[in-house]
């Protein structure tokens, strides 16, 4: 379009060039608020539907956990959705952190370039598996196996409180969701780790090496707290895609509305996205949309503010790349 | 008196070989690797088979036992500074391992899985008639494949201009607000996709504003997408080096100019790259699709009218379903889509090896 | 200046720092060495011998080879991609690249200081001097002692004593040196190496480092790479002069005492270096 108009101004280009290029400016300007509209846009017309449930419930929709619509007066509240996101983030994480740290330290200081470079793409190719495919596995592929160690961690480990079950049903437990969530998390932890890793300056590691350190301690007193921001940054960008993930979630995770506080093995827990997917198809009516609507408000400020977080992390300890 | 170079040494320096000695190995070396790797292995695959402890138990004692074994085995050559190293080295091998593992599973229970479904029909018809229950010889997931090509088509036409002129806006522009701009766009890419899916519910269909068709996919699809393409394309306009355009602003172009007609061609196979690694972030997103382009037996072509079918819903469908042939027919979608994924990460990364060069 | 003025500022020099007349047991010694990257030979045939507790400076124009040689010495040379070498490094008579050698012992005995300044910015000035312990798993209870030695010994102590807690980056770049050769100096090494120390450093800081090295070689064998010759004319008892030429591996041209090097040179093209008129 712009294009168009340069051509036929060609004779003219130097008188009018500086408007030509204030119309183009404008024109790019407004586009780069356009993620800002957006996120406005978000916010206020999600905002707008959460007010009326507001007015109706009270903070009884943020602090209280039951999904009845049949009552009266109807009790409502997403309290144990949000707090299983958590927890199903917190279970992804102890699972993925580990292991992305083990990758990337893997990748960078002590695969041969090849095996490096195949780890490294595979990683990628990780990231590209659609999250329904992951969920349609973990459905099918991943929970029968899941099972299996799960009733031994309660065999050999139930004394711990995390490891208890009282149903003996270990399908559609935070953990296996957990566990899917961690697979979308390494992809995106490593990917920043080994970046971060693999900018340890080499003057640090020249020092390091000439000062007779080994693998462990130049990775504890050199690489790893030089590394320490960006590597906090990764964890918290796989923290909001954990909070926000929805349906390999709804594939594997039986919801209840009850707060599974600690019982990653016992079967049942809760998610915000999952709640929203699993009861938009069958919504009994608008005020029911609006409910949902609401309970995506808040996933959207929980999830806002973990990314804004982990921006303003990995900005802070230098510029990186992706 | 100083001693100077002999020449006469030279010929006997020119017969001198290389060595490595860094890398030579003792057999002490060799021989504590080998049994460390050895008998941990020996003993897991005795109990796997001599014994009744589950398989999965015995894989769980594996790693500590090989942690222990490697531990000895640093102790014996390298001194007890070693442990600690062989610990994480043990651990890190494992790591990769349990990526491969899982990786491998994934690909090729979706192979051998989805190839089961796929057959000419399946690739050619639509679901009109076909319930769960219909044998996997009737119906198919053309109808699926179309809808999603068609939203995402529509999404790529919204959030590619806009995530572009995004990032002119940060590399060329340089206005006042980049560093803010930046902030929402990363911010943006965290927007959970569930939630897409309901600010185009809540803004466009519950008012009334237009149907639940692959339009309102299309533009959940692009509030997902827009983040992406904003910050490969920055990346990728940054590689441009700065002589290009102080070049062609010295020749009395304009910036706009500039940026168009030198920069951007210049930048021509990694916007192309951008634009794929949009496409790709959305393409397997269910959530906004339940929302927003609903599902739909026969096939659409009209974007605004109608609900419309897409590989991801179908395969949301399909799922949990008590029949077999229906499952297979999740299989098949989910394969026909990370076939998808796969030719456009291909592409993408041929493209990406061409601009390094 | 002058020639004759130069040889007057030798003589003077070599009058207040009483080089020792008689060559003591060698410490370090290369035989025969060169260094491969890759295909490329960048070293040939340099045989060289360091006397305990003397410093030698090597000299010669920028890529002959000098850096590369001094971190053969240490073994650090082979944690670069492609690195090879032929001939042998002795250690108090034994091949430090010997099969049963581990390069830790060899880099805690055989110390190194770069060329930029390069303190671990996590750390503080403390931290940074104890660094070497912590790095190499060595246990000591004295860490108090070890700091303020070593901090003497660099000549930092008084600068930083009331600040040991602070951050390694708040110091100036000819502090920071000083620390790394502090951080060098507490794991107790018999020869530092140093990689053109003050070339990212002010005269000032230039001046007080080449007044610690004087100082540490009373106890400590030191090599030193340098580009400035006044430099090498002011802290070393021995010199050894690189030179490549076009597309050939360096090669040590001529080595012997400082004094005799600058002063008297047997070799035209260390005459043409010495005084300015190439490189």
């Amino acid at each position: 379009m712009a294009n168009v108009d340069l051509e036929q101004r060609d004779l003219q280009a130097a008188a009018t060039s500086h408007r030509g290029d204030r119309v183009f400016n404008r024109a790019i300007t407004a586009a780069a608020f356009v993620s800002l509209i957006v996120l406005a846009g978000i916010a206020i017309f999600l905002g707008a539907q959460a007010v009326p449930v507001f007015q109706q419930l009270g903070f009884g929709f943020v602090t209280s956990t039951a999904w009845d619509l049949n009552s009266d007066p109807i009790s409502v509240g997403i309290f144990g959705m949000l707090y299983g996101s958590v927890l199903l983030a917190i279970v992804g994480l102890v699972i993925a952190v580990p292991a992305s740290l083990l990758l990337s330290i893997f990748i960078v200081f002590i695969a041969p370039k090849k095996l490096a470079s195949i780890l490294t793409n595979s990683v990628d190719l990780m990231a590209a598996i659609p999250s329904v495919i992951l969920g349609l596995w973990a459905f099918y592929i991943l929970n029968p196996q899941a099972a299996e160690w799960q009733s031994l961690l309660h065999d050999y480990l139930g004394w711990i409180p995390f490891f208890q079950n009282e149903s003996g049903n270990f399908l559609g437990t935070p953990f296996i969701a957990g566990f899917i969530l961690a697979i979308m998390i390494i992809p995106i932890t490593t990917s920043v780790t080994r970046e971060v890793l693999g900018r340890t300056p080499p003057e640090l590691i020249n020092a390091a090496e000439s000062l007779g350190c080994s693998l462990w301690t130049m990775l504890r007193y050199v690489a790893l707290p030089y590394g320490r921001g960006g590597i906090v940054g990764g964890i918290m960008l796989g923290l909001g895609r954990a909070l926000g993930e929805t349906i390999a979630v709804f594939f594997v995770l039986k919801l209840v509305y009850d707060t599974n506080w600690y019982h990653v093995i016992e079967s049942g827990g809760g998610s915000v996205a999952t709640l929203i997917v699993s009861r938009f198809g069958e919504a009994s009516g608008p005020f029911e949309v609006q409910l949902l609507l609401a309970a995506g408000f808040f996933l959207f400020l929980m999830t806002l503010g973990v990314n804004m977080l982990a921006n303003l992390i990995v900005s802070r300890t230098g510029r990186l790349k992706k | 008196m100083t001693t100077t170079f002999d020449p006469a040494s030279l010929p006997s320096l020119e017969q001198q070989t290389k060595t490595r000695p860094w890398r030579q190995r003792t057999t002490k070396f060799d021989v504590s690797v080998a049994i460390a790797v050895a008998v941990p292995m020996m003993i897991v695959i005795g109990m796997f088979l001599f014994s009744d402890i589950p398989g999965a138990l015995v894989l769980v004692i594996y790693l500590p036992l090989q942690m222990f074994a490697s531990g000895c085995a640093a102790v014996a050559t390298k001194g007890k500074r070693g442990i600690l190293d062989s610990v994480i080295i043990v651990n890190a091998v494992g790591a990769s391992i349990f990526t491969f593992v899982i990786i491998f599973s994934v690909l090729w229970s979706l192979v051998s899985k989805g190839l089961k479904a796929l057959s000419i029909p399946f690739l050619t018809q639509n679901s009109t008639y076909i319930s769960p229950s219909t044998p996997l010889e009737y119906g198919g997931m053309a109808h699926a494949a179309l809808g999603t090509l068609i939203v995402v088509a529509i999404s790529a036409l919204i959030a590619v201009p806009i995530g572009i002129a995004t990032a002119i806006y940060i590399t060329e522009v340089r206005g006042k607000a980049v560093p803010y701009v930046r902030f929402f766009v990363q911010s943006m890419s965290g927007v959970p996709s569930v939630v897409a899916g309901l600010f185009i519910l809540t803004t466009l269909i519950l008012t009334g504003a237009i149907n639940t068709s692959a339009f309102a996919g299309g533009l959940a699809y692009a509030v997902l997408m827009l983040p992406t393409v904003a910050r490969t394309a920055e990346e990728v306009l940054r590689l441009v080096p700065d002589d290009l355009r102080t070049g062609a602003l010295a020749l009395g172009s304009t910036r706009a100019r500039t940026v168009l007609q030198v920069v951007l061609p210049a930048a021509k196979t990694g916007i192309v790259t951008a634009i794929i690694l949009g496409i790709a972030r959305v393409i397997g997103e269910t959530a906004p699709l339940l929302m927003t382009s609903g599902k739909n037996d026969a096939t659409v072509a009209n974007p605004f009218s109608d609900p419309i079918s897409t590989l991801p819903v179908s395969i949301f469908e399909n799922v949990a379903q008590p029949y077999p042939d229906a499952v297979t027919r999740a299989w098949g979608a989910a394969l026909i889509l990370m076939v998808l994924v796969a030719i456009l990460f291909t592409v993408a990364r041929l493209l990406g090896r061409n601009k390094i060069k | 200046m002058s020639t004759a003025e130069f040889e007057q500022s030798v003589v003077a020099l070599e009058q207040e720092f009483s080089v020792p007349a008689q060559q003591g047991p060698v410490e370090l010694e290369a035989r025969d060495l060169s260094v491969w990257f890759n295909s490329r030979k960048v070293l040939e045939g340099v045989n060289l011998a360091f006397p305990k507790n003397t410093v030698t400076a090597l000299i010669g124009p920028s890529g002959c080879g000098k850096s590369t040689f001094i971190r053969t010495l240490n073994r650090l040379h082979e944690l670069l991609p492609g690195a090879a070498l032929a001939g042998e490094v002795l250690y108090e008579g034994e091949d430090i690249y010997g099969p049963t050698k581990d390069p830790v012992h060899i880099r805690l005995s055989i110390g190194m200081v770069f060329q930029k300044p390069n303190p671990f910015p996590s750390m503080t000035i403390r931290g940074n001097v104890l660094s070497g312990l912590k790095l190499s798993g060595m246990k000591r209870s004295n860490h108090d002692e070890i700091v303020e030695q070593t901090l003497i010994s660099a000549g930092l102590w008084n600068e930083v004593k009331d600040r040991l807690g602070h951050a390694a980056g708040e110091l100036s770049g000819g502090q920071q040196q000083r620390l790394v050769i502090a951080r060098a100096l507490a794991v107790q090494p018999h020869v530092l190496l140093m990689d053109e120390p003050c070339s990212a450093l002010d005269p000032a800081s230039t001046l007080k480092i080449e007044e610690t090295i004087r100082e540490l070689s009373k106890d400590i064998t030191i090599v030193i790479v340098t580009h400035n010759m006044q430099q090498a004319v002011r802290v070393a008892d021995y010199t050894a002069f690189f030179l490549a030429a076009e597309n050939e591996p360096g090669r040590v041209i001529e080595q012997g005492r400082t004094t005799e090097i600058f002063g008297n040179p047997q070799d035209q093209r260390t005459l043409d270096y010495v005084n300015g008129r190439f490189g």
